[in-house]
This record gives C-alpha cells, structure tokens and sequence, in this order.
C-alpha cells in the first residue's frame, strides 16, 4: 500500500550506448522525415501521383506486424525481469518462445518488404525516378536495414535464453536489445501515415 | 499485479485500433486537410504509448523519457507545418 508512489528509474533500460545509437537514429531518421515532409509541400500532385504506386496494404500489414513483434519482445523482457533463482530455466525457455516469435514477425516484415521491393523496382522505378520515390526508397530501405539488423540482435538473445543464459537480475542485455526493436518500431510509426497514406 | 499485466494488451489493442484507423482512412481515401491532423495526433499517441509502455520509459526519470517525446513531438509538428503551410510562389 505504501508502494503506491513508484520510484523513477535512475537510467533507461539496457545498456546506455544503446540509447546514445536510438539517439542519433532518432536525428537521421527527423531529417529523412522532414525532408520528405517539406519536399512533398513544392510538389504535391508528383507526391500524390507516385504515392498511388506504393502498397498500403502491406504497409499496414507491415504495421501490425511490428506492433505485435513490440508487444512480444516487451513479454521476453519480462520473463527475464521477474525470473528467480528457481524459476530459471522456465523464465528463459518462456522468453525464448516470446522472442522466436518477436523474430517470426521480423522475418515476415522483411518477406513483405522485399515483396513490395520487387514490384517498385520491377516497374522500372528508381532513385532518381522523382523525389517522391528517392525519398520512399531511402526511407524504406534505410528502415529495412535497421529491420535486418535488429531481426540479428534478436536472434542473438534468443540464441542466449536457449541455453537459459540469462541469470536473476541479469536483464541488462536483453533491455538493450529491446530498446533497439522498440526505436525500429517507432520510426515505422512515424513512417507508415506520412510516406503511405498522407496526400 | 495482475492490472500490470493486461496493460500490456490494452496497449496493443490501442495501437493495432489505431493502424487500422489510420489505414482506412488511406484505403478508403478519406484523407482530407483535417483528417490529416486528427492522423498526426494518433500517430503521437501511438508513439507515446510505444515510448512509455514498450521501451518502458514512462519508469525512467522524467528527462529520460523526455527525450523521445520530445522528438516525436518536434517531427510531427513539423510535418504539420508541411502539410499545412500555404506555399508562397
């Protein structure tokens, strides 16, 4: 009862270097944004024209596919977090199925993309097709990178709950993982409504 | 403890309602001048509630959790200018 006034955290979950890469993503990714932003504004027709060549669908798809794989490695985390001495193993192997699915959803995401990538390329279009498109392309390839890379971290922490690795008290590298996941999903946040469905 | 844990999937539910909102509005072609206000505050909430519940920084001190808010403020603010600033020629 007397817990009801929750103490703040002294630092962000994981390691802190983790927070200084979201950080400078967060200022790479404003200026893609903002570029793509304030270039639409000289040239809308172009923007809405080209903007009829891109999937919503599976930019939605795409969407809930990253919410969910959120929503799974937030649950990951915590197996981890709440793991006692006894409970070990069963908190990893728990975390393990959590983040096998976290990584299942990052897999999908890339076949979706790759998918879109071949029907964007396929018809002929480019970087230097019309700015609508370089930006799409650097936007969404830039992000697919971050998709790839992250899908790897996961991989690597799920490789680590299988020979239940991870300890009592010892959540600091799957929180920094995590946090990398969780700014992936952020910046498609963003994304998605401004490059598919704003005109 | 156990309101803890369903905040979770609320959370989610929240955000895959939102999705959806947003992409019908796009399938459906209802993206107008002020709809596109009412996308950009969702995209905010959307942000804010992957910010707080999912990177869990709503538990951090205050600048810590300041600082992607921030962020998400300031990007989506600026798309607003953008979007509705009339061009000058």
């Amino acid at each position: 009862m007397s817990k009801s006034i929750a103490l703040k955290e002294p630092h962000p979950p994981g390691d802190f270097a983790i927070w200084v890469i979201i950080y400078v993503e967060f200022i790479t990714f404003a200026l893609l944004f903002l570029g793509y932003a304030f270039s639409r504004r000289l040239d809308v027709e172009l923007f809405n024209a080209s903007q009829l060549a891109v999937n919503q669908t599976s930019g939605f798809i795409n969407t809930f596919i990253l919410i969910t794989s959120s929503y799974f490695v937030v649950k990951a985390v915590q197996s981890i977090r709440n793991m006692t001495q006894e409970s070990q193993k069963e908190s990893n192997i728990q975390a393990s199925k959590w983040l096998l699915l976290a990584i299942l959803c990052g897999i999908a995401f890339l076949g979706i993309k790759i998918t879109e990538f071949s029907h964007i390329f396929g018809m002929g279009i480019h970087l230097s097709t019309n700015k609508y498109f370089m930006f799409y392309i650097m936007l969404t390839v830039f992000h697919f990178l971050h998709v790839l890379l992250g899908s790897g971290i996961l991989f690597i922490i799920y490789k680590k709950t299988k020979i239940y690795g991870y300890l009592p008290n010892d959540s600091k590298g799957i929180e920094t993982g995590a946090s990398y996941w969780h700014m992936v999903d952020l910046l498609w946040i963003v994304l998605f409504p401004l490059v598919y469905i704003i005109r | 403890m156990p309101n803890l844990k369903r905040i979770l999937e609320i959370i989610w539910v929240v955000l895959v309602i939102l999705t959806i909102f947003a992409y019908l509005l796009g399938y459906l072609k209802y993206v107008n001048a002020s709809l596109v206000a009412v996308l950009l505050v969702t995209t905010f909430i959307k942000g804010q509630l992957i910010i707080d519940y999912f990177m869990g920084l709503k538990d951090v001190k205050l600048k810590y959790r300041l600082i992607p808010t921030l962020w998400l403020g300031v990007v989506i603010s600026l798309i607003a200018v953008a979007y509705y600033l009339p061009v000058t020629s």
